[in-house]
């Protein structure tokens, strides 16, 4: 049985340091690489193509160079991502997608075309509509077309076997992620905030077969194990993502074990199994059509704190962390709704608006502090 | 036995020291805050106040922003939670507390056993906080204590549009450069200033009794602007500046009770 402290410090290893973690990456594998812009991206046509996505979530940067095409209003993470763009930390991709899911990632598209020189960059449109019938069909579509740019970088013809396969190794990874977020509550103390964190993100920066492998072991290690006593608070936490890490580690200090989240950065790319009818596309669209409660994808019923109050029961949460990302519209047109709903359900709620780059997380700490003080 | 609360602010230390019946002892402030020695200048003065040495301290929990620095303390928590502890122990019944220190504002919502329900800080910067009115104060060349003098003198209201401090300034400055009145715009710096705050208030909610507390309820103006823009009549907790710590000494009580 593997042991879980080392399989947690693998974990880390990797998620701690991306740049170096993509670089190890590509010289082992010798694949070339494809970053996924958030959100929702089709990383199974990658996959199948013989590549490997990696993940674009940004990272503590000061920003000099985006600025030239993004005002101070933009969210941080997608700056974030834009300066190591320009500055050349992607250079080390061979392409990038992204979709336009918010308006700063609509404005994004035709900027980094010009801005960032030397990599292909594919641009695709998810529908508004997602639940009526023409979105399959479109968002099919709209998968063809980044297959047909795909190939051309990986210069070889992607098959319906290759992505039959590939859609098999990543519904094995979702799987595997949706079974590990159950079992954090179960030894909340090794399994913290900020290892929870790095165990996830590190998905992000493997091969998804490699990684699913590693974490079905951790899986495996923390169903084995005994489970934890632990007299602290436990929270759903909400938002895009939540870092730095200096503000997971705020969790720990004060014994806030996070057992679940409703995050983009996590839960949200995971949580929807795929149908088991029609072809890989269609799998692959109607993950879309049936993802539920995520601001990022059009919910005309507006059930992001119904599922919310859903996951607090579920997991025996004690209360609601929202980490809200600054400027980001779509998750603040949801606050208001679901903070209503929560209060209304007596559901403890706390609100931090986060950045990505904080130099001082000080006041955060004494939020977290005080949340947890007043859980207790 | 006694007891030491110790609230340890940005821009000032304050100390307060109980006897196991809660009797306060010692109540001390000093306009020194984190990383300076008033920590351990407001402790001495306040031993020497309540007349006893420190070895008699049985248990001390230290709060606000440097709490976390003050070695000697047995225990830290937030100054949230004090807040909440000292002025439910001094104002029965009080349901909101409108807290505005040196850096930072909170409002916090108590239950009716005088709980902390929930609360809301101000984000990182220093609109709608004491620094703002320290900010104004130096514009305007006169004390804290003035300023609020000076408001309560003003004729006619100056709107002070920018929130934040630095842009505020500018526009102060540019305001006395065209001939307003000193007064009205010590005025305008206290709208400012709770009409910030008063926003914060709504997003939990306010309900009576209303209680300022921390270093700016002192300043008279800034109480009377805060109920205008409120909408409530506010209770300013006896001694404001020193109920973090009060609350800290209360909480040191029941910590020492429960070992």
């Amino acid at each position: 049985m593997a042991d879980i402290k080392t399989l947690i410090a693998e974990f880390e290893q990797v998620a701690a340091d991306p740049a170096k973690s993509v670089a190890a990456l590509k010289k082992e594998t010798g694949k070339k690489l494809i970053g996924m812009f958030p959100y929702h991206l089709p990383e199974e046509i990658v996959y199948a193509a013989g590549m490997l996505p990696v993940g674009m979530w940004g990272g503590q940067v000061e920003i000099k160079l985006a600025d030239k095409y993004l005002q101070s209003f933009c969210c941080s993470l997608i700056k974030a991502n834009f300066e190591m763009g320009m500055d050349g930390t992607y250079k080390i991709l061979d392409g990038v997608i992204m979709a336009a899911y918010c308006d700063t990632l609509k404005c994004i598209c035709e900027d980094w075309k010009v801005a960032v020189t030397g990599m292909p960059m594919m641009a695709m449109y998810y529908p508004q509509n997602r639940k009526i019938a023409a979105a399959v069909p479109y968002m099919e579509n709209e998968f063809k077309l980044v297959q047909e740019q795909l190939e051309k970088i990986a210069g070889k013809a992607v098959t319906e076997a290759d992505l039959e396969a590939a859609w098999e190794v990543y519904e094995a990874y979702r799987a595997e992620c949706r079974k590990f977020v159950k079992l954090v509550g179960k030894m909340p103390k090794t399994l913290n905030a900020t290892a929870r964190h790095y165990v996830l993100k590190a998905g992000w920066f493997m091969d998804k077969k490699v990684y699913t492998e590693k974490l079905a072991a951790l899986n495996a290690a923390i169903e084995a194990a005994p489970a934890e006593e632990f007299k602290g608070a436990k929270v759903i936490v909400e938002g895009i993502m939540v870092e730095p890490v200096a503000l997971l580690d705020a969790f720990v200090e004060n014994d806030v074990c996070i057992v679940g989240d409703d995050l983009s950065h996590q839960s949200r790319m995971f949580r929807v199994e795929g149908r088991k009818e029609g072809t890989v596309y269609e799998k692959m669209a109607y993950r879309i059509v049936d993802a539920y409660a995520d601001p990022l994808l059009l919910d005309e019923f507006k059930e992001h704190g119904k599922e919310l109050i859903n996951m607090v029961k579920e997991y025996g949460a004690d209360g609601v962390v929202v980490c809200a990302m600054k400027f980001c519209d779509p998750e603040e047109y949801d606050y208001p709704i679901f903070k209503e709903e929560l209060e209304a359900a007596g559901i403890p709620v706390l609100y931090m608006e986060i950045e990505q780059k904080m130099d001082s997380v000080e006041q955060y700490k004494t939020r977290i502090q005080a949340f947890a003080e007043t859980l207790a | 036995m006694y007891f030491l609360g110790i609230d340890i602010g940005s821009s000032s230390s304050k100390v307060v020291i109980i006897d196991e019946n809660k009797n306060i002892l010692a109540r001390k402030a000093r306009n020194l805050g984190t990383g300076t020695n008033g920590p351990e200048m407001v402790i001495a003065e306040a031993l020497e106040e309540a007349g006893i040495t420190e070895d008699q301290i049985v248990y001390t929990v230290a709060t606000g922003y440097g709490r976390v620095t003050h070695t000697k303390a047995d225990k830290q928590i937030t100054e949230i939670s004090c807040h909440g502890k000292g002025v439910a122990h001094l104002i029965p019944g009080a349901r909101t507390i409108i807290d505005i220190g040196g850096q930072d504002a909170k409002v916090i919502k108590l239950t009716a056993q005088g709980n902390v329900d929930n609360f809301v800080m101000n984000e990182k910067c220093a609109a709608g906080t004491g620094r703002f009115l320290e900010v104004m104060a130096r514009i305007l060349n006169c004390s804290l204590d003035e300023l609020s003098d000076l408001s309560m003198q003003s004729t006619e209201e100056v709107e002070i549009s920018n929130t934040c401090t630095v842009f505020a300034e500018s526009e102060v400055i540019s305001q006395l450069a065209q001939g307003t009145a000193r007064e009205d715009v010590a005025k305008g710096a206290d709208n400012s200033i709770t009409s910030r705050v008063a926003g914060l208030a709504r997003r939990i909610g306010i309900s009576p009794i209303v209680v300022m507390s921390g270093g700016v309820a002192m300043n008279e103006s800034v109480v009377r602007s805060m109920e205008k823009h409120i909408g409530y009549d506010i209770t300013v907790a006896p001694h404001p500046q020193t109920v973090g710590a009060l609350g800290a000494a209360l909480f040191a009580l029941e910590s020492f009770n429960k070992k």
